[in-house]
Order: C-alpha cells, then structure tokens, then sequence
C-alpha cells in the first residue's frame, strides 16, 4: 500500500493487510524465492543445452569436470554422468595437453592468466576428432576455483579457410590483374598479376590508391566506378598506364560485387594486357589492305598484258612466216602465265574473305556492355 | 480528567452521537465514530522472529551470520553506537567466525531515503550477501530498508505502504542497543522521504528480521535522554497495541507485560543505569512491547508521531512522550476497559479518581518529559499539514477509533 497510492476510503483492507491476512501478508520465507531462481537456473540450464558449442566447468585444482552442458556429451560419445569427475585433458587431442596444465596451474595461483584460446579436437571415447577452438576463462565461485571452457566445432570453419584459401591462390597467381576496390574505386587488394602488368614491384603497396591513376586518362576511372553502380558489370578496352608513364592497351572487365540481400560490397576488376593482340590486329588489318590493292593491281596488269596479247596473236595468226608460231607459243605461255595471275587474283580475294569473316578487321567485332549501354560515355 | 467533557470540549464527538449509538455489523459507533468490534474469534496472525536475551547475546553474531551462510555482511550501524564500541564488539565475534564485514554507519537519527539507498550502493559493491544491524531503532530501520533495496533493486519510496515487499530482504541479524523501538522483531519500518520532508512507513511481514540478538550491555552506554525517549516509546508501542483494533489474545499478554515492566523498570533505571537486571528488564519491555505492536499494529499517537518527526526531525520517542496521552483521552470511549486496565497498572493512588490519560501524563512528568510540542518549536499554523499527513499513516488505520482529520488537528492543537 501507499499512502498515496492506496485509498484512505478503504481502511478494512488496510487493517486487514496490516493484521496479516493480506494475499501477499507473508512472513519473510526464502523459499519461493529460492524455487524462482532454481527455475530460472533450470531455464539457463536449457538454454546452455541447447547451443552447439560444448561447454565445461572444470575444478581448477584437480583439472576434473565439474560440470558439463549436453553439447559436450554429444561430441564426446559420453552421458553427463560419465564425463564428471574426469579429467578434462583425456576429452582434447595430446598435444594441447601440457599447455592446458600450465594455464590450470597459473589460474590455481591465481597469476594473471584469465583468458586462454587455442585451436585442438575434442576426442570422443571412440576416438572421433572434432576439431574446436577452446576458450578457457578462469572464475571463481565461492572460495573455488574453476576454469570453464568452452569449445566450438569449427570443422566447418576449417572447410572455409581451406576453400578461401584455394581462392586466395587463385587470385594470387593469375596472370590477368585483379583488383577489388570499394564502391569509391580505391583499391583494397590488387594480386601481384596486376602488378606485374602495371610495372610495380610484387608485393609494393597498392590497397588505398584510387584506381584513376591506372588509366591513361584519369576521368577513366570515375567512369568504371559511376557506370558498374548503374550497370553492375561492364568489359572495355582502353589504355591504361604503366608505373613508369608509358601507355598500353588493356581490357577491363568489372563486376559489383553484392551481398545475399543484393547489397553492393565492392567491385571486383579484371585487367589484361592486350597490346599484343592489338597490334597483331593492327598488321593483319595492313595486310588485309595491300592484299586488296594487289589484287587490284593484278586485275590491271592482266588487262594491259591481254589487250595487246589479243592483237598480236590476231596478227601471227594471218601471217605466214616461220616465226609466227613462235610469236603463238609465247603467247600461249603468256595467257597461261596471267591466268595463273587471274588465279592468284581469286585466292588473294578469298584469303581477304576470309579474313574478314573471322572479324579481325570487322568493326565492331564485339557487341559489349557498355557499348550496348553507354558506348558514348566511354568514348566522351 | 473526565473523558466525555473533554471530548465534547474539543468537538471530538457530540453529545448527540453519544445517544445515538448507531450500530452496523461487526461495527458500532461512539459518538459519530465508527469503531470495529473486538470479537475473540476473528482472525489474527502473530508473526514472531527467532531471538535470543540476556547476557552475551550479542557475541553469538558472528555464529548466526555463518549459519545463515552470509560471506560478506553489511554491518550496518550509527556513529554513536560505534564510538560506543559495540559496532566493534559485534565486528569481532563475526571476525572470530571467519565472516568479513563490511561497516556503514552513514546513518542519522530519522534514517533518510538517501541514507538507505547509499547502505544498499556499498552493499552491491562489497558484494555483500546478510546484514548484521547493531544500534537503536535508525540503524536497524535503515539495514531494513538497504535489504529490502538489495533484494527487488527498486528505491526505497516504492515500498512505502503494507505489503509491498515481493522478494524477502537477505538475513537479517539485530542487536539492538536501545531499549524501544523493538524494529528488531517488528514488521515496521520507519524512513524519512527527506525531499518531501515526510516519514513513511513501510509496513510487511518480510520486514520482521531472521533473529534478534537481545544483549542489556549495549543499554548501558545510552545517555538519559535516549534512555527515556526509546522507554516512552515502547510504552506508547505497548499501549496503543493494547487497544488497537487489530489486538489478539496474544498480543495482549506481551503488550501488558511491557507495560508492566516500563511502569516499574524505567523510572528505576533512571536512577540506577549500571543496573544490568533493570536494563534487561527494559530490553524485555521493549521486547514485548515489539512482539505486540508488529502483530496488533499501532494508533494515532504513531500516525501523528511520524509526522512531526519528519517535519522537525524530533526524537521518535519524544513525540509519542508528548501526544499518548491526549490519544488516549481522545480514544478513551473507544475502548474504555483497555485505557482503565492500562490507568490501573499507573495508578499511584488507588481510590482517588483519575483517569488513564492523567496518569499517563503523571508518569512521563515524573520521568523528565515535561515540555510541549511548542516548547519543542511546533507552530499551530503547522497542524494542518501535520494532521494530513497523519490522516494518511497506516498506523491509524488500527486506532480503536476511527478519528477524521479534523479530530486529529485538535489532538494537535490541545498537545500544543
């Protein structure tokens, strides 16, 4: 009751409360109260036989199990009732073991030894390993010491760090350059491939500088960053330059990089060095234009020599004279000689076609992104 | 004095009330006062804690506190009884049971709110787990209080009122030291609210301490003063125990016998306070007096004592000293055979007419309380605020009558 709370209007109540016949009148009994924080602990004790990690509470005196969660019994093959009382070090692998005794020992002379982390299995009584990262902490209850750890499978764990670890490689040893930069575009890994093909030392820092720097025209690279936000991949040539000034061409290639929910995280790039293969371009588009202006050429010297062949073997033809046949033979080797020409001719145009249809000299070869997207941005 | 005029005088009830005589079930009234009928076989609780008197009990401290399995205690205490040594008495016998202690004796006459919820920040802090009160009735008030705070982590104004303790306070262990206020085994609790200048009860079954440690050497040590106010105390606890309207049979029986033994054993403790039998005798007054109260609750003389206390911050006993008399005067026709078994045991001069009220009177005068609550720097322009706030006091609720607030500012003003 309050004296403020509780209406003065209603006195029988008070008097009744006052007397002891209240609902709640109780004399001062531990009990329930006791009952409600054994029942709070029996929830705690759920919540902790829930969770996958295995827990332990270990005397720090004698290294034995004090207590254990239900997770523990699961990857040790062993019932709660089984597991107290022994030692903790028989349930890890033994080469984590004398460590173990150290840290019990510091914490049992109470040096500073607080917190102690390591990666080992557990080791079920059937000899099944879990491999677990073990946190053990000391803490006292009461006047006792206790160290309690608590182990967490990290097999999976593992199985990542051996998949990243295989990406990793893959992206280390690449010859094509690959950068991941932020949505900004400074760059946050770039592999040595990249470096390489941009004249910088392995291993010389590249994480924190903007990616313009890498491109001949620097507007290049805010126009990489602006058009993957809009467009979230893009391939281009484009010419990029080296450590020490010099240009070259390259192709870059671009993917936002997104999260599960479709978050943008960062943008991966691809850059190859394609100087070599524009240049081989280069020459088989010069090639391709003498052979047109041979076979030109061709077609004019088969004329001018025909005509006048014409002509004259009209003539030895009418005349009778010793040396005519000879003047017909000649004539004959000759045509021969320009239709073999007229025949090269043919080749020359087909080698020509045929170039042309393979597209080495086509514009445009490729139908990309960015020129379905935003060729004129690129090229402005 | 003759009751009826007196009460007519002060318009606390009107002749035609008295004719009237208007009864209603379980109910009858006096004098336009409704007052609750006293029937043997209603129901009553009597809630009593372990306690162990006489000499030397003080030193079994340190047993109980690690047979109730405290590792850290709270000893919670006042300056004076401190520079008594006592505080330190009880120290050693914990320490001699192998349970540290942790001493807080930041704690002033009419305990404050403040007070209470600085005890329970260093009992957290000291990670403390039972508390040990040594001192008079502000101590062990406080160590109520800074348990109870401990316990449900809430401030101590929210459990003003009659059972509004859900989780029990950690064991308590009591010595008092002064012969009065019997917090040691009662359900009360007494804090002042020190920003609204008030005293709250707080008023529980979970308030009765674990066990009371019943020792007459701490009494010893008291000045006169303190002697005479806590020994008025316990009679006004015993008196208006006797006559509330929550007695019992049971409550009767240690309520008479307190005041028995006030009526003999103060004035003579006055004269002789080395006498350990005639302080012992007073510790048991106190005792039954304690063990009455927090079963039969209190009446008006508390609910108006309370609120002088935290308007002036007068001793507790002091004020009961002053206004019992003109309680009983007005409460008198209420339960008339009560106040005249009660005049009886005070009676100085059998056969001449007196009344319970006088005697009363007689027998604070002749102990050295002699002044009036304006001798004590109480202004009648006060009474207002003083008779709401006593209006409002559970303990009134018990008052053998039923009085208004009205009835209770004339009671003021003739203690004036």
């Amino acid at each position: 009751m309050s004296m403020h709370s509780e209406p003065p209007d209603d006195p029988d109540t008070l008097r009744e409360k006052i007397i002891g016949l209240g609902e709640t009148s109780l004399h001062k009994s531990y009990y329930p109260e006791l009952q409600s924080r054994l029942a709070e602990l029996e929830r705690f004790r759920a919540l902790l036989d829930q969770t996958h990690d295995a827990i332990f509470l270990i005397h720090a005196e004698t290294g034995r199990l004090a207590d254990v969660n239900a997770s523990a019994g699961m990857y040790l093959d062993c019932s709660k009732k089984e597991l107290l009382a022994t030692p903790f070090i028989n349930w890890i692998s033994p080469q984590k073991k004398a460590v173990f005794d150290e840290f019990a020992r510091r914490s049992c002379e109470q040096l500073p030894a607080s917190r102690w982390t390591c990666i080992a299995s557990l080791v079920s009584r059937e000899g099944r390993e879990t491999p677990v990262e073990i946190t053990v902490r000391s803490v006292t209850f009461g006047d006792k010491q206790y160290l309690v750890a608590i182990a967490r499978d990290i097999t999976d764990r593992l199985q990542a760090e051996r998949e990243l670890k295989i990406k990793e490689s893959a992206l280390e040893s690449s010859t094509n350059g690959i950068l991941i930069t932020d949505l900004a575009g400074t760059i946050m890994y770039a592999n040595p491939g990249f470096a390489s093909i941009f004249g910088y030392e392995r291993g010389e820092m590249l994480a924190g500088r903007s990616l313009e720097i890498f491109f001949a025209n620097p507007a290049i690279g805010k126009k990489v960053t602006d058009l993957l936000r809009k467009n979230h991949a893009i391939t281009e040539e484009t010419i990029g330059v080296r450590n020490g000034g010099s240009p070259f061409h390259i192709q870059v290639s671009g993917s936002v990089v997104q999260n599960d929910a479709g978050q943008p995280l960062c943008i991966m790039l691809i850059v190859m060095d394609i100087t070599e293969r524009i240049l081989i371009d280069q020459l088989k588009r010069e090639t391709c234009a003498q052979l047109g202006k041979n076979i030109e050429q061709f077609a004019i010297l088969g004329d001018h020599i025909r005509n006048p062949l014409q002509v004259i073997v009209g003539y030895a033809e009418m005349i009778d004279d010793p040396l005519a046949k000879m003047i017909l033979d000649q004539s004959d080797r000759i045509d021969e000689i320009i239709t073999q020409l007229d025949r090269g001719w043919v080749e020359s145009a087909n080698v020509r076609q045929f170039l042309r249809r393979h597209g080495d000299d086509a514009e445009p070869r490729v139908e990309t992104f960015i020129q379905r997207f935003s060729i004129k941005d690129w090229d402005s | 004095m003759d009751i009826v005029p007196y009460l007519v005088n002060n318009g606390l009830i009107s002749a035609t009330g008295i004719l009237l005589g208007l009864a209603v079930r379980n109910r009858f009234t006096t004098g336009c006062r409704i007052m609750i009928q006293r029937n043997q076989l209603d129901l009553r609780k009597f809630v009593v804690p372990e306690f162990i008197c006489g000499y030397g009990a003080l030193q079994l401290a340190g047993r109980y506190a690690r047979n109730f399995g405290m590792k850290q205690v709270l000893l919670v205490t006042d300056p004076g009884v401190r520079a008594a040594g006592w505080a330190d008495a009880v120290g050693e016998s914990l320490t001699e049971a192998g349970v540290p202690f942790t001493i807080f004796d930041a704690i002033s006459p009419n305990p404050r709110s403040g007070q209470v919820m600085a005890g329970a920040e260093v009992y957290h802090s000291e990670e403390c787990n039972g508390i040990v009160a040594v001192g008079g009735g502000s101590p062990m008030d406080c160590a109520k209080g800074i348990g109870i705070v401990s316990s449900n982590m809430q401030d101590i104004l929210t459990f003003e009122g009659v059972d509004r303790v859900p989780v029990p306070a950690p064991p308590l262990i009591c010595i008092p030291t002064t012969a009065g206020s019997s917090a040691d085994v009662s359900q009360f609790a007494i804090i002042t609210d020190e920003m609204r200048r008030r005293k709250i009860a707080l008023v529980s079954k979970a308030l009765v301490p674990d066990i009371s440690l019943l020792d007459p050497r701490p009494l010893t040590t008291m000045p006169l003063e303190l002697t005479v106010d806590t020994g008025m105390d316990a009679l006004c606890h015993a008196i208006e125990a006797y006559v509330s309207n929550a007695s019992s049979p049971m409550t009767d029986l240690h309520a008479l016998e307190a005041i028995r033994l006030i009526h003999s054993a103060l004035p003579a403790v006055i004269e002789d306070p080395e006498n350990l039998e005639l302080r012992f005798s007073t510790l048991l007054a106190s005792l039954h007096a304690g063990l009455a109260f927090s079963n039969a609750s209190l009446g008006a003389t508390h609910a108006m004592a309370h609120g002088l206390g935290g308007v002036y911050d007068l001793p507790h006993g002091r004020c009961n000293a002053l206004l019992l008399e003109h309680v009983i005067a007005a409460n008198y026709e209420a339960a008339p055979d009560r106040y005249d078994r009660i005049g009886a045991i005070f009676d100085r001069e059998p056969g001449e007419q007196t009344t319970p009220a006088g005697e009363i009177a007689a027998f604070r005068r002749s102990i050295g309380i002699t002044a009036t609550l304006t001798e004590l720097g109480i202004r009648e322009d006060a009474i207002p605020t003083l008779a709401r706030r006593a209006y409002a006091d559970p303990c009134l609720v018990t008052n053998p009558r039923r009085l208004t607030c009205e009835d209770i500012e004339r009671i003021y003003e003739h203690a004036l």
